[in-house]
């Protein structure tokens, strides 16, 4: 095929030009996934053209962007139909109903799914006619409302089974913010525009579900924004830095990482360029805060992002933000251009002579993009296989081997307000080693699901789940709370933990507490076995089935895992392939110990964190609710395929079993057994 | 590079001791200390220390992308005291901090005061871990892999491997028998995506073309359906594949590898002399593998050396001397064929003699062959220039891979330059005896007419080609894997050619040709330096051509070696 032939348009060729200019000259291959965005947003699909076409563009070979199509699933290589329909599949949403929703929308449509038993992603499946076509993903990251849906580019909240033909109705293109209460039957209703709970200490999600609150910079600025931007040019880079030490801001993406500590990991006199990378590639299931900073509040986000990038020196930011969030995208490209047209940002930011430049990069599907590496590497045009650290640790080899900070868009948002505070006075706030607000998103089983924030430590579990989320379903109880995005360890209702608590004489002791006295910090949900992770924090009632829980969330791992190294792209999926056996009766005894052990073989030995991510939901279920496991599992084992060569000694060891031959074939003399 | 550190050896003098601390670190190996260079890769140290960690992913020769997880060890750093100092145990070496989580080994330095358990029951656990993932979605096909008997899935399953399966689920479908170019064939479900190829392709063969596709446990190892793998490179995928994925579309299904013999030997396709394995059974060549060489070849060598050794096994070969009678070649004892042409060369006086000898003769035969020349007292020889295009990663553009033990032994000083005057003297009717040592004369001008006017026309050949017709006298010789012999190559090194088969038939190997040409001339053993002792073997000729050149003194061919001595020019590392 000849690339040079394909008609592109001068607009389309305009646009790609202007995606790749955002990378630097000698990087052109970061513009791989914004030029295939943009064909596909043109052409429908990534055709073998397109393939070629961006290839040659970009001077790659085509296998390099053959690989990109393939391993981000909002890539399709065939055309979908005019208006394509994604069901989130991922627990929250499951729990309320998606299944049903892809039942029913599929009767709407008169589309008939194929689940490929080896397929690779989801199908996508068109109706005959062309005009629709649907697919499940992976989570989409709005599991206060589920189950939710996307038309084309619009998010769908709510969606009741019954009137999931209404989506079929559904224009496709985001409205204009802000949204109406009842959308065409399908109820939009929390969490948007209520208001704070009184437990909540709102800082970052101070202006989020504001009836009087626009996007748009002229709101942000009448509050006073960009105050902390003006205030922070005149203090110096070190002054900055130690604010937030002194805060110590703990990271909010997941793994707590103190987020000073991350910034002192860039030397003052650096020589190299220094990169900052927003992680706003919120895909953690149960997570979905990063979601409403981005669409409500953009600008306190960038000026978190430029707070940061004055005090680290960093001339130019990326925001990651993951491909599902095409509306976020949207918002954050005109608030950019608007914080740009007020000078926050571009050359000679303000008057310092500081040029600083903040960047959109929009991923396509891949959780793993999550992983700060695994970003790295997905900006740099690659797929998104994490590195290996040491020795590419971010802070001294990250984006195009220079010193880079990976920050969550909630983390980056705190350090405006640390400026505001003083990180001395930001301490105050929560609990030492925990300090600060932090969002907590409740979905699953509670009648009020939705965002909180909290000062960290200030809520228990318990007030979290009855007071603020409204507690479970009428007659129903918790069974269990998986308290930081799914890869955290499921917690049961009646377990009992040993933490260090702060009596009321002020001092410290060791107390026995319940799962619903546990605080809500980094420290009493580790101590208790978990994690407090990205804050998604998902309800189980006793209607649940934890097999079924947890096949749902291996699929998820299974679905995402890179598959780089072994025990992760082998192990994730050997374990939901026994989930799913169990799900339909075929169990056997040994399959909660070979999960068990599976899970064990995977956590610590890969190359990122999604080890562990895959292997905590599949050890904490099997060790915490076994009975259920057991019980699904009743099945005998099949004996072994027989064995083309047994040695003797595995027959003296009995690991083989052995069949004692119809005679006596005269073998005693050469000490054998006699059996074969 | 390992030195063994003796136990009363104190630590802290060692430390001390700015030569030693400035270029070795110390380093505990399961329990004993060692010494290594700083910069050595921990997997590489462990295996100089004996203990060898198995790896799938890792090559030496490429970057380390640590994905495969087979060389996870114990890892510790030393603990540190409060001074910031390493703390020191009883026996005076320092206390090591064992990490809780397992490490990978490969894409780690040694560091001083570095502690690694390869062995451990944790270690041990994380390959039997990896080795069961590795192995639930691969096919049991070894019985018709090519892999099998040097497939490192077999070779660790002996350690690391279970006896029984516990994987009760379906195995992943993936394409199989897939053409990834004209040389290499892909099976996808055996491939276990370390990566190895794609690295290859990437960092030594500059040519990036293939990938991954799909994503998870359905990854997929492939090259993009518009351009394949079609490198000249293409095959080194294929030697270093851990296992059956990628094999030689050439080799697929031919020989079962453990029945093959193996012998090094080096590439005579052009000026580099990759050194090689050839891979043998019954006295016929199956296989040609490159061996590491540092100062030649690395690990590499190219697909169209690699591949060029069918010629050997060709029905052109000659098999049987041959001698002009009447009008017609006809078959004869060695003894008569070789008196006949030594007959045919007396009835001429130097000047009526020309020799067209070969670049890629072995120094032995060349300087035979100038011995030769020098009893029929010819000055009209030279060598065939040979060049094709090159590139910058191992094929030279100089095609003969003797050209450098051509001019050392005086056989030409510009190769190719009386090329013009032979082919002149031959068409005037000047030159009235041709000796073609290896070479086809029509590739140089002459015609078969032309050729077939010369009173004498002695070839010593291996295949028959459009030449032996026109010829007096046809001695059937040997090739490079027939024979012993050394040869130069571009940069002045001197590698052995070792014999993997017998040659076929009557022929005979080249130096003993010469020797019998000289013999029958002169009617001397090479006496014509009046030197004492004769030729008797190809020791013989090494022995006697080091004495005439200073080169070689000091050298036999078992002191060659099987990695070559560099007689002039730097050493090339690749």
């Amino acid at each position: 095929m000849d690339p040079t032939n394909t008609p592109i348009s001068a607009e389309l060729e305009r646009k790609m030009d202007e995606a790749i200019r955002r990378y630097p000259a000698d990087r052109k291959r970061s513009a791989s996934m914004p030029l295939l965005h943009l064909w596909q947003e043109e052409f429908g699909f990534i055709s073998d053209e397109g393939v070629n076409w961006i290839a040659a563009k970009l001077e790659l070979q085509p296998i390099n962007i053959l690989e990109l199509v393939t391993f981000y699933p909002m890539f399709r290589q065939e055309p979908a139909g005019r208006k394509h329909i994604r069901v989130c599949r991922t627990l929250s949403c499951a729990m309320a109903g998606s299944y049903q929703v892809m039942e029913k929308a599929c009767a709407a449509t008169g589309i008939v799914r194929h689940r490929d038993e080896n397929g690779m992603h989801n199908p996508i499946s068109v109706s005959e006619d062309g005009k629709y076509s649907i697919e499940f993903v992976e989570c989409l990251a709005s599991c206060g409302t589920a189950p939710v849906c996307m038309v084309e580019d619009e998010l769908i909240e709510n969606v009741r089974p019954d009137s999931a033909a209404n989506l079929l109705t559904k224009e496709g293109r985001f409205p204009n913010r802000p949204p109406t209460k009842t959308d065409g039957g399908l109820e939009t209703a929390a969490p948007w525009k209520t208001a704070p709970h009184p437990l909540e200490h709102r800082l970052i999600f101070k202006n989020i579900g504001r009836e009087d609150w626009t996007p748009d910079i002229d709101c942000y600025l009448r509050a006073g924004g960009y105050e902390q931007l003006r205030a922070t040019i005149k203090m110096s880079r070190a002054e900055i830095v130690n604010e937030v030490k002194t805060s110590g801001l703990r990271g909010r993406g997941g793994a707590g990482f103190p987020c000073g500590v991350k910034w002192s990991f860039i030397k003052p006199d650096e020589k190299k360029p220094v990169y900052l990378i927003c992680n706003a590639d919120e895909s953690e299931p149960g997570t979905f805060k990063d979601r409403y900073i981005i669409h409500e509040d953009p600008h306190q986000l960038l000026e978190g992002i430029l707070i940061s990038c004055f005090a680290l020196n960093v001339k130019t930011a990326y925001i990651y933000i993951r491909g599902e969030f095409p509306e976020g995208a949207q918002i954050l490209e005109r608030a950019i251009e608007e914080a740009r047209e007020k000078n926050f940002l571009g050359q000679n930011m303000l008057g310092t002579g500081f040029d600083v430049e903040i960047y959109l990069h929009r991923g396509a599907g891949a959780y793993i993009c999550g992983e700060e590496t695994g970003l790295i590497e997905s900006l740099e045009g690659k797929r998104a296989y994490p590195r290996i650290k040491p020795p590419y640790f971010p802070a001294v080899l990250g984006l195009y081997m220079c010193p880079t900070i990976v920050n969550n868009v909630e983390t980056l948002c705190h350090v405006k307000h640390i400026i505001e505070m003083g990180g001395a006075n930001y301490a105050r706030l929560g609990r030492p080693n925990n300090t600060g607000t932090r969002i907590v998103c409740v979905s699953g089983d509670v009648q009020r699901p939705g965002y909180f924030e909290i000062e960290v430590g200030a809520v228990t579990m318990g007030q979290l789940i009855y007071d603020m989320a409204g507690g479970p379903r009428h007659g129903r109880n918790v069974k269990a709370v998986i308290p930081g995005g799914s890869s955290a360890k499921v917690l049961r209702a009646d377990e009992k933990f040993k933490l260090r608590l702060k009596q009321s004489d002020g001092s410290m002791a060791e107390q026995e507490v319940s799962l619903f006295e546990i605080p809500m910090d980094f420290d009493s949900l580790a101590a208790a076995g978990s994690m407090a992770g990205s804050g998604g924090v998902i309800v189980l009632d006793d209607s649940r089935d934890m097999v079924w829980t947890l096949n749902n969330i291996n699929e998820f791992y299974a679905h995402e895992s890179c598959g780089q190294c072994t025990p992760c792209r082998e192990g994730s999926l050997w374990m939901k392939k026994i989930t799913d056996r169990m799900l339909l009766g075929g169990g056997v005894v040994q399959d909660p110990d070979t999960l068990q052990t599976l899970a064990d073989n995977i956590a610590g030995r890969t190359i990122c964190a999604f080890g562990e991510a895959c292997a905590w939901p599949t050890q904490s279920f099997v060790e915490k609710f076994r009975d259920e496991f057991n019980q699904r599992s009743q099945k005998p084992v099949p004996p072994p395929m027989p064995p083309e060569y047994t040695p003797g000694e595995l027959i003296d060891h009995k690991k083989i079993a052995t069949t004692p031959l119809p005679r006596n074939p005269g073998w005693e003399e050469t000490a054998t057994a006699g059996t074969i | 590079m390992l030195v063994e550190h003796e136990q009363e050896h104190d630590y802290e003098t060692l430390m001390a001791d700015p030569a030693t601390s400035a270029q070795l670190v110390n380093v505990q190996i399961n329990g004993v200390w060692h010494q290594f260079p700083k910069g050595t890769r921990l997997i590489e140290a462990c295996e100089q220390a004996g203990s060898y960690i198995p790896r799938y992913c890792y090559h030496k020769k490429l970057t380390s992308p640590g994905n495969c997880r087979m060389c996870l060890i114990e890892m510790g750093l030393p603990k540190m005291g409060p001074d910031r100092k390493p703390e020191l145990g009883e026996d005076g070496k320092p206390v090591i901090n064992w990490m809780p989580r397992p490490q990978i080994s490969c894409a780690q330095d040694v560091s001083e005061g570095l502690g690694v358990r390869t062995d451990s029951p944790l270690a041990q656990e994380c390959r039997k871990g990896v080795m069961e993932f590795l192995l639930i979605n691969h096919p049991l096909d070894c019985p018709i892999c090519d892999q099998a008997g040097e497939c490192r899935l077999q070779e660790f399953s002996v350690e690391y491997g279970n006896a029984e399966s516990r994987f009760l689920e379906n195995k992943v479908k993936k394409p199989k028998n897939i053409e990834l170019g004209p040389r290499v064939t892909l099976d996808d479900e055996r491939c276990i995506l370390c990566s190895r190829c794609i690295r290859f392709c990437q960092e030594i063969a500059h040519d990036d073309v293939l990938g991954f596709i799909d994503r998870g446990s359905h990854s997929v190892l492939t090259a993009h359906p518009g351009k394949r793998l079609e490198n000249n490179y293409s095959l080194n995928t294929v030697d270093i594949c851990p296992v059956g994925a990628l094999t030689s579309s050439d080799f697929r299904f031919q020989m079962r590898v453990w029945f093959l013999k193996e012998t090094k030997s080096f590439c005579t396709s052009c000026a580099t002399g990759c050194n090689t394995i050839i891979g043998t059974r019954q006295d016929a060549i199956y296989r040609q593998t490159p061996r590491e060489n540092n100062a030649v070849n690395s690990s590499w060598m190219c697909d169209y050396g690699r591949l060029n050794f069918g010629y050997l096994q060709s029905d052109k070969r000659l098999l049987q001397p041959e001698i002009l009678s009447g009008d017609k070649l006809i078959a004869a004892e060695w003894n008569v064929a070789i008196t006949h042409a030594a007959v045919q060369l007396k009835h001429f006086s130097g000047w009526e003699i020309a020799i067209l000898a070969s670049g890629r003769m072995t120094n032995e035969e060349l300087w035979l062959t100038s011995r030769l020349a020098k009893i029929l007292g010819v000055e009209l020889i030279d060598i065939v220039p040979r060049q094709g295009p090159g590139d910058d990663i191992l094929l030279s553009t100089d095609r003969n891979p003797n050209m450098n033990g051509a001019q050392i032994l005086g056989v030409t000083r510009w190769p190719g330059a009386r090329l013009r005057d032979i082919t002149d003297g031959i068409i005037s009717g000047r030159v009235k005896a041709l000796v073609a040592l290896g070479e086809n004369p029509i590739e140089i001008g002459l015609t078969f007419a032309q050729l077939q006017a010369l009173p004498a026309f002695v070839v010593m050949n291996l295949l028959e080609d459009e030449s032996i017709s026109a010829a007096t006298a046809v001695l059937p010789s040997f090739g490079f894997a027939e024979k012993r012999g050394s040869m130069i190559n571009g940069k002045g090194r001197l590698q052995r050619l070792n014999r993997s088969v017998r040659g076929p038939g009557e022929a005979r190997d080249d130096w003993e040709i010469l020797r019998d040409l000289i013999q029958a001339y002169s009617g001397q053993n090479s006496e014509t330096d009046s030197r004492p002792g004769g030729i008797h073997s190809i020791e013989d000729v090494f022995r006697q051509m080091s004495e005439s050149f200073p080169q070689f003194a000091g050298l036999s061919l078992s002191k060659i070696g099987d990695l070559g001595v560099q007689i002039f020019g730097t050493e090339a590392t690749r």
